[in-house]
């Protein structure tokens, strides 16, 4: 077996194993190190490198195509960037979940068949958990807690679709599938809890803002995008991603507008760039699938670089809440920096990531006649640079003068930032060259003349319409506040129903209790005087043999009467 | 009359920078429509600075949007105790 044979990320989540008891510094290089080795994997080339048989049937465990190699590499690009960015952290906590988190990712991506997927995805969840008990205290309890009965649902709604999909095809290999059996949709349904569809997607702006500032950059770059990866391999062309993935890049939107803490602004911003995606994956066309691809990759570094950002400002000022914050532009030059290219990326501005991974999507939409669509995409792309574009740098780095005068970034900090922006740019200005990471080949010139001025038409004209909102005081003003999601249903609605059901079990478990007890004591009684009283057979053992006697023959009656 | 502090004033002189510069690239863009007879990837878009009127309206109308939304469903910041 050959070194590139075995899964990536295996190494990283061994590696991970050593972590807490390796010093500091040498960590940080050690971590970088079992990255590089991870990603040594990603050379095997197409085909399937490791499976194991099992039950009649194959676990691939390693299994490498044009889909899994562009995650594969920018989950490794992520997870290195994720060292650098918590090089400061002394604390091995987030290092070591952060590092399985990342390789479990990755293992996922190469995962063959249902069963090793659903594996992985265990993993992810399991591991991402710590990212957020690492805060420590009470609410970051909770919200892990509340993180990881959703992450666990997803993987429950994943094993027993699997089951179903392989009594239904007789094979579980990880494939393009057709909704329309149970197997298939639960398998959706997982896929959906993960890639935070409408009505599912609560759990994603609860928890991602509540880790500290590095882990949640670490959470943003991988669940969502395994999900993403799951979808484009597992329901291609699937016409409901279509109109599922349009209200996914609409909703979150109008949240983002009000929100005032803002790093849960850019996981509302989070969803509505997922939303692209599934739109991308909906339509299903090569065209369509490079583009959801090239979405996600170049999603990851800028979404990485916002939140990276955001986590300096928190790191610095304690708070990223807009109402709190303003002017820091003079404190944090370089963070702004960094931020406002991000910003831009995101917002699709010419000459950066964003940009050219978009327009495979909008293009797509057009060639298949989605006119609806396309334009419900294109004021979402308005939105994004609503809430991306112009409210994360214009309210921690303009705005008014916040009263915070604090220090730049840590240098590590800024090393990360600036490598996920020099990455933006790359990718902007050498769009060829990044087409040719995707799946399918495609001669695509996203520079032509109509659409470079199309799309800045677009941006220019809506910041015009930022200014003029906020010269005539119209923009709402930010307020610190809770802003109601779809988590309000399990956080509020759920125990207002559940406590009074649960109440009325315990009182009726209670009860039984009782009756138990009663017919237990009896049962004790008539057991003292058969044993008393010994007659020809076998010695009974004891009285606890009379109550099961008494309790197995209700049980079989019980059964009679409900199956005769 | 309240002092304004150093960079209070430095953000409005760039707050009027911004703005002039963008009206400046407004101005560029419209007449580069003209200049290009830019086309889309919809019928929709063809129309003359479709993409100008749509970014502008859509904007505020996602903004007011989130207005609305506020009456609706903003609570106040400890709604879920947990602060």
């Amino acid at each position: 077996m050959a070194i590139t044979d075995l899964t990536p990320g295996l190494y990283m989540i061994l590696a991970a194993v050593a972590v807490p008891w390796i010093p500091h510094h040498f960590r940080q290089i050690f971590m970088l190190l079992a990255i590089g080795l991870s990603a040594f994997g990603l050379s095997a080339g197409e085909g399937v490198h490791w499976s194991i048989p099992i039950m009649g049937q194959e676990l691939i465990l390693h299994q490498s195509d044009r889909l899994t190699l562009p995650f594969g590499i920018i989950f490794h690009i992520a997870a290195a960037l994720n060292v650098i960015y918590g090089w400061h952290e002394r604390r091995s906590m987030e290092h070591t979940a952060g590092l399985a988190y990342a390789g479990a990712a990755i293992a996922a991506v190469h995962a063959g068949d249902l069963i090793s997927l659903f594996i992985w995805w265990e993993v992810t969840a399991v591991t991402s958990v710590f990212l957020l008990l690492a805060v420590g205290g009470d609410r970051a309890r909770n919200t892990a807690m509340r993180y990881l009965l959703v992450q666990v649902a997803s993987g429950v709604l994943l094993i027993a679709g699997a089951a179903f999909y392989w009594r239904e095809t007789g094979s579980w290999a990880f494939e393009l599938m057709q909704l329309g059996s149970l197997g298939t949709w639960l398998i959706f349904l997982a896929f959906g809890i993960k890639a935070a569809f409408p009505f599912l997607n609560g759990w994603l702006q609860d928890a991602y803002p509540e880790a500290s500032a590095i882990g949640t950059v670490m959470l943003s770059a991988f669940t969502t995008k395994l999900a993403i990866y799951a979808l484009a391999r597992g329901f291609a062309g699937t016409e409901y991603l279509i109109y599922i993935g349009a209200a996914m890049t609409v909703f979150p939107v109008f949240f983002a507008v009000i929100e005032n803490n803002l790093r849960r602004v850019l996981a509302f911003s989070l969803n509505n760039q997922l939303g692209f995606m599934t739109v991308a994956i909906g339509v299903g066309s090569e065209l369509a699938i490079n583009g959801a691809v090239a979405h996600a990759f170049a999603h990851i570094i800028y979404k990485a670089l916002l939140f990276m950002s955001m986590g300096a400002v928190l790191h610095r000022v304690g708070t990223t809440n807009a109402s709190a914050l303003g002017g820091l532009y003079k404190s944090m030059p370089y963070t702004m920096v960094f931020c406002v290219i991000g910003a831009v990326s995101i917002s699709a501005f010419p000459l950066f990531s964003g940009f050219v991974a978009k327009a495979l999507i909008m293009s797509a939409l057009g060639y298949e006649g989605l006119v609806v669509i396309y334009i419900i995409l294109l004021a979402a792309s308005a939105g994004v640079l609503e809430h991306s574009g112009i409210k994360i740098p214009y309210f921690t780095f303009f705005g008014h003068d916040g009263g915070h005068t604090v220090k730049e970034a840590p240098f590590n900090m800024l090393v990360a930032m600036g490598i996920a922006a020099i990455l933006c740019i790359s990718i902007g200005v050498m769009p060829t060259l990044y087409y040719q990471l995707l799946p399918y080949p495609m001669a695509y010139n996203p520079y032509d003349a109509s659409h470079v001025i199309g799309q800045m038409e677009l941006l220019v004209f809506a910041m015009l319409a930022f200014i003029f909102l906020i010269r005539c005081g119209l923009y709402p003003p930010e307020i610190p506040s809770t802003v109601l999601n779809t988590d309000w249903f399990y956080r509020r609605l759920a125990p207002i129903i559940v406590r009074p059901v649960i109440s009325s079990l315990l009182s009726l478990a209670a009860m039984l209790d009782r009756i138990m007890i009663k017919i237990g004591t009896k049962g004790i009684n008539l057991a003292r005087i058969v044993s008393s009283h010994p007659v020809a057979g076998p010695v009974i053992p004891g009285p606890a043999a009379v109550v099961q006697l008494a309790l197995l023959t209700l049980i079989v009656a019980v059964i009679y009467a409900v199956f005769a | 009359m309240i002092k304004q502090t150093d960079t209070e004033l430095s953000l409005r002189v760039f707050g009027a920078w911004a703005t002039l510069i963008l009206f400046g690239l407004g101005l560029v863009l419209i007449a580069l429509e003209f200049i290009f007879h830019r086309h889309g990837e919809t019928s929709l878009e063809d129309m003359p600075l479709f993409p100008a009127v749509f970014g502008f309206l859509v904007f505020v109308v996602i903004v007011f949007g989130g207005v609305i939304l506020r009456k609706l469903i903003m609570r106040e910041e400890d709604y879920y105790g947990d602060h």
